[in-house]
């Protein structure tokens, strides 16, 4: 770097986004991985080595991770085959499954599992009426369950995306080798969009560790990683970092070794999807068309199962944990917007500044990365994805222990709560700014420079109003899952700063559904008319980066 | 305003791409940068503009040091390969960007704007977006947004090298006129050496980062001073000889058995040189043709090209020559035939080799 590299913008502001990154991102994790070590007395490893509940947790965790990744793949890829391959009744419903899961905040999934199958669920009582007893909904069984059907759709669409590009070609040359149409299937294309598949199922895999509000919410008596986390930063008395901090660590480590892994799947997949056309998708009539709706149809059935019992549940009356179902009321609304409307504001505010830091940030960010390299722009590439690695649970300790005093005191403020926001979401904006400046030539502003505009005015002028659509969808994008975040938020809010999904889950703690139901419907609301209004008024392209 | 480079480096991380490069571009000359891909045209190019900084050396504008002033200020042109029009601005607005960056607003703008756009036949298109032109279209726009700025110089780097043939030659006139007219210093990187003999006032051929030869078309072409830019401009047949100085810039050499006339162009005595000649400098023909000195050889090869037909033939001691014969008859020779290849001692050149 010369003299006049300096004289540019770019070094100074590469210099202040890796300062601000070391501070939040790098600093807490830090903190948490040395409070590991430096235990009272005794080191958090050989305390943890000792501790049989803490033991169990992570085991749990794992096996947990495993069984739901299973599950989820054996829903996710035949879906995502027929869906891909064929045309049948209901395929566009199918279709929208993302969206779904977009917009139906684990707290809330969690919450309606439990109103119809928890111990005064609808079923539950339903059938107890008839002197039927069902197994208990908490525990193993219920865990598995609800997380499958979440998180099937992040090996749905990762398998959807590598049959698309897989080349239909392949497989008819097969075929005319005198292979039988499924066998051909199996040897060709299998291999061929494997890399995706695992890589989706890793993501699942990681999602699962990371998993908080389902995990506390139906785990109860079974011990996970997450909650055990929570719970020692929580207890009563919680001065003694080092046990929080090693399972913090440990649920790293885990995250970080499964990342690790599927950056090397993906790094060898890229060479192995073909491009070419995709197949058209064939009619399928009969017997099995009526068996693939049917079962895509149950899917999506169960996928919107949320939606349908918030909103009744909203609506309906209720004395203490008891629902009186076809009882009618606007208490519960009322509530929410009139008596206690203080988590609907913070939830707006928040999640609001916190989408314009971020998105602002990771832009900038993005752009110096891409298009400004210099010496320290790597390692901002490096930190900013470090959030990948960290659940929000164990961004929430990091962020507690590290800024509880000294010299950035931000316990009990707002700013911590916008902080843990930019930061657990800040990975997703930056890949969507790479994305999409990836596509923009360099040439674009050395005309404009040429032309002789100034290098911080040709950002503003030529390069801002390329990113915008991309910048557009994934504020939308950012905004609904900050509204949604449950487990950093959880850890670091104090008194009067709830927002809606703390609400909904210390309403849930006390067994509330009715007003859960309620915030839980304002919160969908609160996610989707931004996603309606950009989307239709704005015709703004959700996935523009892709 | 002309441009002087002196002892000119350049260097990307260990690479050095350009290493004490020197060159004059008088005011208002058209310049082309001619060589094969990744001899360092466009990184030259780039350190005029400003976007590669130079590691060593000098260049100024008009005798002004701009060696360290940055891009956006070096009030010049550009004209991209990619065109690098900004794709969500129509193309008015992007004529007027640079304008805008001036200061200049309003309908002084506007009119300046108009009459670039009309200059290059594209008055009609203003409030179009550059995704509804053709590729001729969206580099006649291109054109007019670095020229409506009236830069000091203008610099293209390939900029027709996306158009077809036919467009290729109508917007090479177009650049033409356009730089008469402003009599604008242009530097215009091309590995087309058609391109580079057609338009240009100067021509520096370069190889390894070093310009290897700098004169006119005409100079390049008849005269080239190494057997590299012999052989990258135009065709040649090359072949290393003994010589021996004769009379007046004359020297004897000795090809394929025999001993011939050719012109001296070595610089000074040498003992062996390089014998370079034109295939189109060649005739064929049966029997010798008095007045031209003759090699006897036999027609190998023949590749008949419409206009012409391209021999290949091989001479005594199993030197094999090109040959391009024009005119009536000229694939009238058969192969296994046994000819006489005839050729004039001003077109045999014989440089260093
Ligand atoms: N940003 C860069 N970093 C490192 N090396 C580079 C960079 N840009 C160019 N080079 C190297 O510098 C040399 C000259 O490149 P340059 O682009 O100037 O060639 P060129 O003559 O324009 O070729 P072409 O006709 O293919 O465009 C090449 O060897 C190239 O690999
Ligand atoms: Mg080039």
């Amino acid at each position: 770097m010369n003299a006049s590299a300096l004289r540019s913008p770019w070094p100074w502001l590469s210099a202040l986004a890796l300062g601000l990154l070391g501070v939040f991102v790098l600093y807490p994790l830090l903190y948490v991985f040395t409070a590991s070590f430096l235990g009272e007395g005794r080191s958090g490893w050989l305390q943890l080595v000792g501790d049989g509940h803490s033991l169990a947790a992570i085991g749990n965790t794992l096996v947990l991770a495993c069984i739901v990744t299973l599950f989820s793949t054996l829903i996710g890829v035949p879906l995502a085959y027929v869906s891909a391959r064929y045309r049948f009744r209901g395929k566009l419903l199918i279709t929208l499954l993302p969206l779904i899961t977009l917009v139906i905040p684990e707290v809330v999934t969690a919450q309606t599992w439990l109103m119809i199958l928890g111990n005064n669920g609808v079923v539950t009582r339903f059938l107890k009426g008839y002197g039927i007893l069902l197994p208990s909904f908490y525990g193993w069984f219920g865990l598995i369950t609800s997380m499958s059907f979440i998180y099937y759709t992040y090996v749905y669409i990762g398998t959807v995306a590598a049959i698309g590009k897989f080349d239909a070609q392949l497989e008819e040359a097969a075929q005319s080798l005198g292979t039988a149409p499924l066998r051909s299937r199996l040897h060709v294309m299998l291999p061929v969009i494997r890399p995706a598949i695992l890589a989706s199922t890793l993501l699942v895999f990681t999602m699962v560790v990371g998993n908080f509000a389902i995990s506390t919410i139906l785990g109860h008596n079974v011990p996970l990683l997450s909650v055990a986390i929570y719970q020692a930063a929580v207890a009563e008395g919680a001065t003694n970092l080092t046990m929080q901090s090693t399972l913090a660590s440990t649920s790293v480590l885990i995250v970080m070794a499964v990342l690790f892994l599927n950056r090397r799947i993906i790094a060898k997949g890229r060479f192995e999807i073909v491009q070419g056309r995709g197949a058209k998708p064939q009619p399928l009539r009969g017997m099995h068309g009526v068996l693939v709706s049917a079962s895509g149809g149950i899917v999506v059935a169960v996928s919107l199962l949320p939606l349908v019992t918030i909103a009744v549940g909203a609506f309906t009356a209720s004395r203490g944990p008891v629902l009186r179902w076809g009882e009618w009321t606007l208490d519960n609304m009322a509530r929410v917007f009139i008596t206690a409307p203080g988590p609907l504001v913070n939830s707006i505010l928040y999640a609001g500044v916190a989408t314009l830091i971020s998105v602002m940030f990771s832009t900038l960010v993005s752009y110096l990365v891409v298009k400004k390299s210099n010496l320290v722009t790597p390692f901002i590439d490096y930190v900013s994805a470090i959030p990948l690695a960290l659940s929000g649970t164990v961004l929430g300790v990091g962020l507690l222990a590290s800024f509880n005093d000294g010299f950035l005191a931000l316990t009990g403020t707002s700013t911590i709560i916008v902080l843990a926001y930019v930061i657990r979401r800040m990975p997703f904006g930056m890949r969507n700014g790479q994305a999409i400046l990836h596509n923009i030539p360099n040439s674009i502003e050395e005309a404009s420079i040429s032309l002789g505009s100034p290098p911080l005015r040709t950002f503003l002028r030529v390069v801002l109003p390329m990113m915008l659509p991309a910048v557009a969808s994934a504020a939308i994008l950012t905004w609904t899952t900050t509204v949604s975040e449950l487990s950093a938020s959880l850890l670091v809010y104090s008194g009067g700063r709830e927002t809606l999904p703390i609400q909904i889950f210390r309403l849930i703690d006390s067994g509330l559904m009715a007003y859960a139901s309620a915030y839980g419907l304002v919160l969908v609301a609160v996610i989707l008319v931004p996603v309606v209004i950009a989307t239709t008024m704005f015709k703004v392209d959700l996935f523009a980066s892709k | 305003m002309g441009i002087a480079i002196s002892n000119l480096s350049v260097r990307y991380g260990a690479e050095t791409v350009i290493s004490g490069l020197s060159l004059d571009i008088p005011e208002g000359c058209f310049f082309t940068l001619l060589g094969p891909s990744g001899c360092g045209k466009t990184t030259l190019l780039r350190t005029i503009a400003g976007f590669a900084p130079a590691s060593g050396g000098q260049i100024r504008f008009g005798g002004r040091n701009v060696t360290e002033l940055p891009p956006h200020k070096r009030a010049i042109g550009m004209v991209f390969q990619d065109y690098a029009l900004f794709p969500d601005k129509t193309v008015a607005e992007n004529v007027a960007y640079g304008l805008r960056a001036r200061g200049e607003k309003g309908e002084g703008a506007a009119r300046k704007v108009k009459a670039a756009l009309d200059r290059v036949g594209l008055g009609h298109v203003l409030s179009r977006h550059p995704a509804a032109l053709s590729g001729g279209q969206r580099q006649r726009v291109a054109l007019a947004r670095a020229l409506v700025i009236k830069p000091q110089v203008l610099l293209m780097d390939e900029p027709l090298s996306n158009l077809d043939a036919k467009l290729r030659v109508q917007i090479r006139e177009t650049i033409i006129e356009l730089q008469r007219e402003a009599n604008i210093t242009t530097v215009f990187v091309t590995h087309d050496q058609e391109e580079a003999l057609s338009m240009s006032d100067l021509i520096g051929v370069m190889n390894r980062g070093k310009v290897e030869q700098l004169g006119t078309p005409h100079e390049i072409y008849a005269t080239p001073r190494t057997g590299y830019v012999a052989d990258f401009v135009g065709a040649a047949n090359r072949t290393e000889v003994p010589v021996r100085a004769a009379a007046s810039g004359r020297v004897e050499v000795d090809v394929a058995g025999s001993r011939l006339l050719a012109t001296d162009s070595l610089n000074g005595p040498a003992e062996r040189g390089l014998l370079v000649l034109r295939p189109e400098d060649l005739k064929i023909s049966a029997t010798v043709v008095s007045g031209l000195q003759s090699l006897p050889a036999v027609v190998r090869g023949r590749q008949y090209l419409g206009s012409r037909t391209s021999y290949s033939v091989e001479c005594a001691g199993g030197l094999v020559l090109n040959a391009e014969m024009h005119g009536a008859g000229h694939d009238a020779f058969q192969p296994g035939a046994s000819v006489h290849l005839g050729f004039d001692p001003a077109a045999a050149r014989v440089i260093r080799s």
